[in-house]
């Protein structure tokens, strides 16, 4: 026999259900399947043939199912290749740029020093100056140290972003000054605050800027294309371009590269997911 | 992580990993890269020749009647992808395989505005490729003083004569020397949904001349065929300024014109431009072309949603039996004279090494002979580029059997080359913004092409 306590919470929800919060859950439904679509439209477009691509009225379940378009891509590019380079790129790169904002956040939120503001002011500034100014002075530092065709040059001139770093210090501005204090109190230098309080503190924020920084890299194009042309370092975004830049009729291709290319996305998103709701849950409550 | 999470990540990686699995067989075999040709290829390429090399000419006399020349290794970057890029990488590794003394190292280097800012960055760290196949190459070579082209052309088995006239004016800097080779040129072609205007009972034996009958035979299917779907319009265009271009020069406007100092103005904002502005914004209006969806224009058409669409003659190669409906062409209207404005990519040699050049030169005569050429043309739907091309027993049984060739053939005839000038993308793109503002009834055309003008003669002015 159940207990009351057991039932009780089921009741208090049909209860909200019935009530004006049908409106939210409906809402919230047709929001959610909104963002679904493109998403179950790629799936489904990746085993259609070219004739249900093209199809009007469409045709949204393949006439026949095509896994050979899944084979082609791998027929056309070297895929494999392009994957491991996007991994490897996009891993070191992630890390490297969560390591470096977690120390330029810590260092502006909670120490003290000459030219902090005017460091910020400099970093704030450098989101509004578009890639496309500083690539080729970039490529020109690149070239002079000898990275052009390497995954060094790929990969150190993207891992200073001030996006990652200002994500960062929104949230280790959060946190209380006491907290900090007593480390302080307790022995810590200030590596081992950043260590012990800071980033155990943090890591609903840091999973997050993590998230997004993969996401940044792995779909980094037009500066890997840059510095390379020899296929050992060209990454997937690459390959993606060249099946979709002139075989555009080839939809169903490029949706089968384009499954296949989100998959590690995805994959991160699962293990970070739980993470990145907390720190949206707590974002929420600070506001 | 919960036990269910776990199964849905292990069914992704199992997801990524079917499909690789089942290509197995597909990657053994030695498959051409697209995007870039690995060291280790070109090495064991190398072997292979120079074995080949030992066998095939083993009664030659030492080389001492001349000095011996050097093998030279060629980075070669090329702008084309798809049908077009695989037979261009085809094409360059029968060179390779059959030049002892040239290699090739191929390399995708992206679409057009990508591989122009690659090869702006390697020309300013001399690490640029020896030879490129890209949009607007006359820039990079007449516009940093480099006319070496010039004289290559004259020797006597490129047969520059042979070149179309307008073809030559494409490969020009400012109007002054040549200074690039045309290879996979294009100009643009009318599409039409055949089935569909079929059933409308719209006769095409006598096509529309004009623009303006053009525009009466649209209104017309509109009427008949405006039910078929929501979205339905009777004609789009994908590249529009390449379209505006070619229809004020139709109507007498010279788009841009080059002073006594050598400088360009633009005047793409005089009676005959204004004429064909309104033309176009009549097009909008009259719902014959949906604003701003130039982007979608192929889709659209290609969907059954649009009855006629102006694009690239390299179409003709990729949507031949790829659509559902028949597909049919028609010379591109006009107002006052035909007229159409070539585009597409020309090959440019980028090296300043003589050794080098000399087997660039060597590379880029092998793929515009008018036989190679005219294999490229058929494959991909670029144009011929030789007028010998166009007696090629092969050009002459496409012309027979694909009414889409013989239009695309036919319009060479009346093709020029717009002038290539520093702030000519500047221009494309003033003239693209200028058209989504009038299509979306953001100004009159006089204003919008007036500030269009005025935006481009400021950055001409700046340099």
């Amino acid at each position: 026999m159940s207990k009351p306590a057991d039932i009780q919470p089921m009741r208090i929800r049909r209860k909200h259900l019935n009530g004006y919060q049908w409106y939210v859950f409906v809402m919230l439904t047709i929001g959610a399947l909104f963002m679904l679509f493109p998403f179950v439209w790629m799936i489904l477009s990746a085993f259609k043939t070219k004739a249900d691509v093209y199809a009007y009225p469409p045709r949204w379940i393949p006439s026949s199912w095509q896994w050979e378009n899944f084979t082609k891509v791998f027929e056309m590019i070297p895929f494999w290749r392009y994957y491991f380079n996007s991994i490897v790129t996009s891993v070191i790169e992630t890390v490297l740029q969560i390591v470096i904002s977690i120390f330029a956040a810590y260092s502006i939120t909670k120490l003290r020093y000459p030219g902090k503001k005017l460091f910020l002011a400099f970093m704030r500034s450098s989101l509004f100056v578009p890639m496309v100014v500083t690539m080729i002075p970039m490529y020109l530092l690149v070239a002079s140290l000898g990275w052009l065709d390497s995954y060094a040059g790929i990969i150190f001139p993207q891992v200073t972003t001030a996006f990652t770093t200002l994500l960062l210090m929104s949230y280790f501005d959060s946190i209380p000054k006491d907290l900090v204090d007593s480390a302080k109190l307790d022995g810590c230098g200030y590596f081992r605050v950043l260590t012990r309080v800071i980033v155990p503190n943090s890591k609903g924020a840091i999973s997050t800027a993590t998230l997004f920084s993969f996401l940044g890299n792995w779909k980094s194009y037009t500066w890997p294309l840059i510095v390379t042309t020899k296929t050992e370092y060209r990454t997937l975004p690459i390959g993606l371009k060249y099946l979709m830049q002139e075989s555009s009729s080839e939809y169903q291709v490029m949706m089968a590269a384009s499954l296949m290319a989100i998959l590690p996305v995805l994959i991160i998103f699962i293990f970070c997911e739980k993470q990145l709701v907390r720190s949206i849950t707590l974002t929420g409550m600070k506001s | 992580m919960k036990p269910m999470k776990k199964v849905i990540a292990f069914l992704l990686v199992a997801l990524l990993l079917l499909p690789g699995c089942v290509s197995q067989y597909a990657n053994t075999v030695n498959k051409a890269d697209p995007t870039a040709a690995p060291a280790q290829q070109a090495e064991t390429k190398t072997e292979t020749k120079a074995e080949t090399k030992t066998e095939e000419k083993p009664g030659e006399a030492a080389p001492t009647e001349a000095p011996a020349r050097e093998k030279q290794t060629l980075q070669v970057w090329y702008a084309v992808s798809g049908t077009s890029g695989d037979k261009f990488v085809a094409m360059s590794k029968a060179f390779d395989e059959g030049n002892d003394l040239v290699d090739l190292e191929l390399s995708y280097s992206g679409g057009s505005a990508d591989t122009a800012t690659k090869v702006s960055a390697a020309l300013l760290t001399n690490t640029q490729p020896d030879v490129a196949l890209m949009y607007a190459g006359p820039l990079y070579t007449g516009g940093r003083n480099d006319y070496a082209m010039a004289e290559l052309v004259k020797r006597a088995e490129y047969d520059v004569d042979d070149i179309f006239p307008g073809m030559l004016d494409y490969c020009t800097y400012m109007g002054q020397g040549i200074c690039a080779v045309p290879f996979g040129i294009s100009t643009q072609v009318m599409y039409y949904n055949k089935t569909l205007l079929e059933k409308a009972g719209v006769d095409m034996t006598n096509p529309p001349k004009t623009w303006q009958e053009f525009y009466d035979l649209c209104a017309d299917l509109l009427v008949k065929l405006g039910g078929e779907g929501k979205d339905f319009t009777a004609f789009d265009v994908s590249d529009a300024p390449w379209l505006f271009k070619s229809m004020l020069k139709q109507n007498g406007c010279e788009i841009v014109v080059q002073g006594d100092d050598g400088k360009i103005k633009p005047v793409y904002n005089d009676a005959a431009a204004l004429e064909v502005t309104d033309f176009w914004y009549s097009l909008v209006t009259s719902g014959i072309m949906a604003a701003g969806e130039h982007d979608n224009a192929e889709n659209r058409f290609l969907s059954g949603n649009c009855a006629f669409i102006a694009a690239t003659s390299n179409r003709i190669s990729r949507w031949r039996g790829a659509t559902e409906f028949e597909l049919g062409a028609i010379e591109m209207p006009y107002f006052k004279n035909p007229s159409l404005a070539l585009g597409g990519n020309v090959m440019v040699i980028l090296t300043d090494d003589p050794q080098k050049v000399e087997a660039a030169w060597e590379y880029v005569s092998y793929l515009t002979t008018a036989e190679n050429n005219a294999e490229f043309a058929l494959a991909t739907g670029y144009l011929p580029i030789r007028k010998s091309e166009l007696n090629n027993p092969d050009i002459q049984k496409a012309l027979s059997e694909n009414a889409l060739y013989s239009i695309a053939f036919k319009q060479l005839d009346y093709t020029f080359a717009y002038t290539h000038f520093e702030q000519m993308g500047t221009m494309d793109s003033l003239i693209r913004n200028m058209l989504n503002k009038l299509e979306k009834n953001r100004g009159t055309s006089q204003a919008l092409l007036d500030k269009a003008v005025k935006d481009l003669q400021s950055e001409i002015d700046e340099g």
